[in-house]
């Protein structure tokens, strides 16, 4: 086990001057499973990380303009519907139209490894399974930040 | 994005240059990104009809502005809202899980919706507030909601920013609604009673009315609406005062002048800030110079006053 | 009735205070004697125990650790007062547990298919799982749904899809659970719609809904209007069944889900009793007498991993449930104070990593609900850490419980581990740490309010945090996730629906909407919309006359959707 850098309390990873990583958390699809996401939600808070929650329900539409609107550096989505193959696509269907290619965008839920290269594909990394350690997926998504900061400053 | 790229998105209403741009002002460390982006917009600002939301939480503002904000983009209007988030932190990790509460209703209207850290001085509103307003101005919208989260020198301030204040408040508050009132009576422009359909509601306005009787008279007579935000009642009223208020604006022009004066006062906290704290911050990296002040036996106060004097020459 | 309602949770807590707390010489001497010159001897380095439920653990447990006349006034005998040690004077030498699979996939004619094929395998007990779809009210072709029909449970959007669903089944002749919550009123009125069809008169039809909106809000998060809606057209749901359709169980009060959500075993414990006594003041203030109704209400808990806290925890619900109704509600006939519960075991401990430990795990958890009193029993398939289960998956769970059942001896006698000193010690535990949460509820203004303001919520969701950080840093074992961790693992074969059902499903509703009467259906929904506008209206007969007309399910939804709105929870991060 890694030990806790997540845990350094008000830890800033900032790559942006000196701003934090700002993460939209979402469940996009009727899936009221939120035991997971709320507590990434405090794992990324206590990474150092600005993190927004998007909330139960919203559709793939509304997270895409939540994640345009805030200006966010990643979405990370969860699903444990077994839906992921149809939301997450839209989502990442939905960035490309609008032609952003400078939030990353990472999934995570019950996913069968046989769809995770289909994911990969369509640009979403990571795609966790339960159990996996919080440390792996802050450090991801620092990772994937840091990518899309690079992006925003082109 | 380039800064000039980001300048012709907003004019373009882009919002992926708007929201970028919002980034920018709020970034404390970006001073002089946020000055050139007001600067290449600034002409092109003053159209826009901006309407201030506050009172406490807890009696359905954000129902409230996600249907006010619907019905004012009806007729091809252009509308952007603001949340106003008072209690984020300075800096480090933070779960800003009431920031976006409205957006699913907006999405599909085309509405922009924007949450904003606040973190002006004292707790008032900070520039990065008033740098937002103006690029929504300039992004060609006819009306900027913004709404003010939690009671406190935000909710005041907004008097300054705001064209139209509308202050909420609900029935059933209690003893609590005689506290919240002696600080925004005299704020606000229109008054509402949030959930009519909630018991207390008419002596909730019968009281808000005895008060208002109470506060000296202005020119301008602050109506007080109930609405029920389930049934969308009171709506109409509530739109049709906040027009007529528009219009009585527009016959006050000094409100423009006074607004004017905020926004070089606040311009020039921002760069005084810039030019001596920051530089100040890396003048304190040289522990050798501080080291000398002690050696000096030099007070804390006379130490900081030489920095400020003169720079780098002052160590 | 004369319940003793004046600082009832209060005095309960004082009954805890008159164990002594304090282990006797006796251990005392043991302690100096004996276990600390062999702990120094070993270099035993001391560390905490402690549960899910942070209860601190002692190396051992004696009758000093029990209450005084504990035998008499708290342990009882089987199927009598309190029934700490079951509700029946056999248990299971009269009747094993019910082995009842949950099941339900695809399209309403592929579970009429399976529920024919259980019934002539003299299964009598049906279970129906819906889709997400329809647990939020919406028809398969809401566009929510793409994606999502028929794929964690059947898809319902119409009476013709309960029809086809049911369609050569005598509903006089079997008895029917339908996990469905928020639309539990509606699909109840179409199980009787299809009663009716079939001409079996509705004093013969038999069945369970779930319906318990509270721990919707709570935990499974799956409600379409504001509590308080939801609520009145449970109320609403009582009331008519109580007088027309009397063997149906209207609420079944679930800890499962909250379970699932991260709580501990005493939040699971304390927040689903605290539903339940809601649910009692509901139905004494829609003015139904709680010694007629309380049988109506039937439990649902969760088995997890830790063995002990488990079993203490189902037979403290016993105790609780048993004692409050009597000394709060004053219901004096015995058998309305039984608590009966079906268990599942626990989602939260499977592993996709090293699958097959999932069985073990499964098969220590189903003990304890077994040693716990269950009444019926779910065992989790070893894949569903995945997806839903394979048929080999689903088979060897059903064989964890016959093996208990008929090879292990565990069901021979009347709860065996009664009159452990550290069960009964955690037993006690588990229902004082109830209490405490009731006391805490009962200020905080009942538990629609605790729900309301998100308390609830964060007090698991803090938790659940907990919990997951000290899996982090090992101080919580997970068998091959956090220890004996293997790389290289190979994935597991999984079940996958096919988009089939949703095509399927599309087309029929289509075809619905074709050939029902359009103004039929205005009218029904016009005078739903009526009677949902006023509060004192019992609304189940018009939600049957719209049924009956073929509104469908989300277009019946959308009139409670008018009238009352949606509902955004309050902000847990």
């Amino acid at each position: 086990m890694s030990g806790g850098m997540y845990l350094v309390d008000g830890k800033n990873l900032s790559l942006f001057k000196d701003k934090p990583i700002k993460v939209l958390l979402a469940k996009p699809g009727i899936d009221g499973h939120d035991r997971g996401v709320l507590v990434l939600a405090k794992a990324f808070r206590d990474a150092g990380m600005e993190v927004l929650y998007a909330g139960l329900l919203p559709t793939p539409e509304e997270v895409v303009d939540t994640a345009i609107n805030e200006d966010v550096d990643v979405i990370a989505l969860s699903l444990l519907n077994g839906a992921h193959l149809t939301v997450f696509r839209k989502i990442s269907e939905l960035l490309k139209k609008r032609g952003i290619d400078d939030i990353a965008v990472v999934g995570g839920g019950t996913i069968p490894d046989g769809d995770k290269p289909k994911l990969e594909k369509l640009g979403i990394t990571g795609n966790y399974g339960p159990g996996t350690p919080l440390s792996t997926i802050v450090d991801h998504i620092t990772a994937r930040a840091s990518e899309a900061r690079s992006r925003k400053m082109q | 994005m380039k800064i000039q790229d980001i300048i012709n998105g907003i004019l373009n209403g882009d919002r992926r240059s708007i929201a970028r741009a919002i980034s920018i002002v709020e970034d404390d460390e970006m001073v002089i990104e946020s000055s050139e982006v007001i600067k290449g917009i600034y002409n092109h600002t003053g159209r826009a009809h901006v309407i201030g939301i506050t009172g406490p939480p807890g009696i359905g503002k954000s129902t409230m502005i996600g249907r006010l904000a619907r019905i004012l983009s009806d007729g091809n209007k252009k509308v952007s809202v603001i949340a106003v988030d008072a209690s984020s932190p300075f800096s480090g990790g933070s779960l800003l899980g009431n920031r976006i509460r409205m957006q699913e209703s907006l999405t599909e209207n085309g509405i922009f919706m924007r949450s904003l850290a606040n973190r002006g001085m004292n707790g008032g509103l900070s520039r990065s507030t008033w740098d937002a307003v103006k690029i929504l101005d300039a992004a060609g919208n006819d009306y900027i909601i913004i709404e003010t989260v939690g009671a406190g020198q935000a909710d005041l301030d907004i008097v300054d920013l705001a064209d139209t204040v509308i202050v909420v408040l609900g029935p059933g508050l209690g003893d609590e609604i005689q506290a919240i009132k002696a600080g925004i009576m005299e704020i606000g422009d229109i008054f509402v009673v949030n959930k009519m359909d909630r018991d207390g509601s008419f002596l909730a306005m019968k009281d808000i009315q005895d008060s208002l009787a109470m506060t000296p008279q202005k020119e301008w007579k602050v109506p007080v609406i109930g609405l029920d935000s389930l049934k969308g009642k009171g709506y109409d009223e509530l739109v049709s005062e906040i027009m007529k208020h528009g219009e009585f604006n527009g016959s006050r022009p000094n409100i423009r002048l006074d607004r004017f004066m905020k926004e070089v006062e606040m311009a020039l906290q921002a760069e005084i800030r810039r030019q001596y704290l920051l530089e100040a911050r890396e003048l304190l990296k040289s522990k050798d110079a501080i080291a000398r002040f002690s050696g000096e036996k030099i007070d804390p106060y006379s130490a900081a006053m030489k920095i400020l004097r003169s720079g780098k020459a002052g160590l | 009735m004369d319940g003793v309602k004046e600082n009832y949770w209060e005095n309960k807590l004082s009954e805890f205070r008159e164990a002594s707390g304090k282990k006797g010489d006796r251990i005392g001497k043991w302690r100096k004697d004996v276990l600390e010159p062999w702990n120094s001897r070993t270099k035993y380095e001391d560390r905490e125990y402690s549960n899910s439920s942070s209860i601190k653990i002692d190396e051992i447990y004696t009758s000093q650790d029990l209450r005084k006349n504990f035998e008499d006034k708290y342990l009882g005998l089987p199927g009598t007062y309190p029934f700490t040690r079951g509700i029946y004077p056999n248990m299971y030498r009269g009747k094993l547990w019910t082995m009842r699979m949950f099941s339900g996939f695809g399209t309403p004619e592929d579970t009429n298919k399976r529920l024919k094929y259980l019934i002539e395998h003299g299964e009598s007990g049906l279970s129906i799982a819906f889709d997400m779809p329809t647990l939020y009210g919406y028809d398969c072709d809401n566009k929510r749904a793409d994606g999502e029909v028929g794929r964690c449970g059947v898809n319902v959007s119409s009476l013709r899809d309960m029809e086809d669903i049911l369609s050569g089944i005598d509903l006089g002749e079997v008895s029917t659970s339908m996990t469905i919550n928020a639309p539990a009123a509606v699909l109840t009125a179409m199980y009787i719609a299809v009663a009716k069809k079939q001409g079996v008169p509705l004093d013969r039809i038999s069945g369970t809904v779930q319906a318990d909106i509270l721990k919707e809000y709570i935990a499974q998060k799956e409600w379409i209007y504001p509590p308080e809606a939801h609520l009145r057209l449970i109320r609403d749901m009582m009331v008519y069944c109580t007088k027309n359709v009397p063997k149906w169980n209207y609420i079944s009060i679930s800890g499962y889900h909250i379970r699932e959500a991260g709580s501990s075993a005493a939040q699971e414990l304390a927040f689903t009793l605290a539903d339940g006594f809601h649910y009692v003041d509901m139905g004494i203030d829609a003015g139904l007498d709680p010694a007629e109704f309380a049988p109506r209400l039937s439990f649902f808990f969760n088995s997890s991993i830790n063995f002990f806290e488990e079993i203490a925890k189902l037979r403290a619900a016993r105790r609780i449930w048993a004692t409050v109704l009597r000394e709060k509600y004053g219901v004096r006939n015995e058998r309305s104070l039984y608590l009966r519960f079906h268990t599942q075991t626990s989602g939260y401990t499977l592993t996709w990593q090293q699958p097959l430990n999932n069985i073990v795990r499964t098969t220590i958890e189903a003990m304890a609900a077994v040693l716990g009193g269950t009444q019926s029993l779910h065992t989790n398939s070893y894949d569903e850490a995945w997806a839903l289960p394979s048929e080999q998956a689903v088979k060897v769970a059903l064989r964890t419980q016959q093996i208990i059942a008929e090879e292990t001896g565990i069901p021979d006698t009347i709860d065996p581990l009664g009159g452990s000193y550290y069960l009964e010690w955690l037993t006690d535990r588990m229902e004082e740490e109830a209490f405490k949460y009731f006391s805490e509820i009962e200020k905080m203004g009942g538990i629609l309010q605790a729900v309301k303001t998100g308390y609830i919520q964060k007090e698991i969701a803090a938790t659940s945090y907990r919990r997951q950080i000290r899996i982090e840093q090992g101080k919580e074992v997970m068998v091959g996730v956090n220890k004996y961790a293997e790389s290289n693992e190979k994935p597991i074969n999984i079940l996958r629906i096919s988009r089939r059902a949703q095509k399927s499903q599309l087309s029929k509703l289509l075809s619905v909407k074709q050939e029902r009467d359009e103004k039929k259906v205005m009218e029904a929904l016009s005078e739903l919309e009526n009677a949902l506008r006023n509060p004192e209206e019992n609304s189940m007969p018009y939600i049957i006359r719209a049924v009956e007309s073929y509104a469908t399910l989300e277009e019946i939804s959308n009139v409670g959707r008018n009238v009352f709105g949606g509902w955004k929870e309050p902000v847990l991060v």
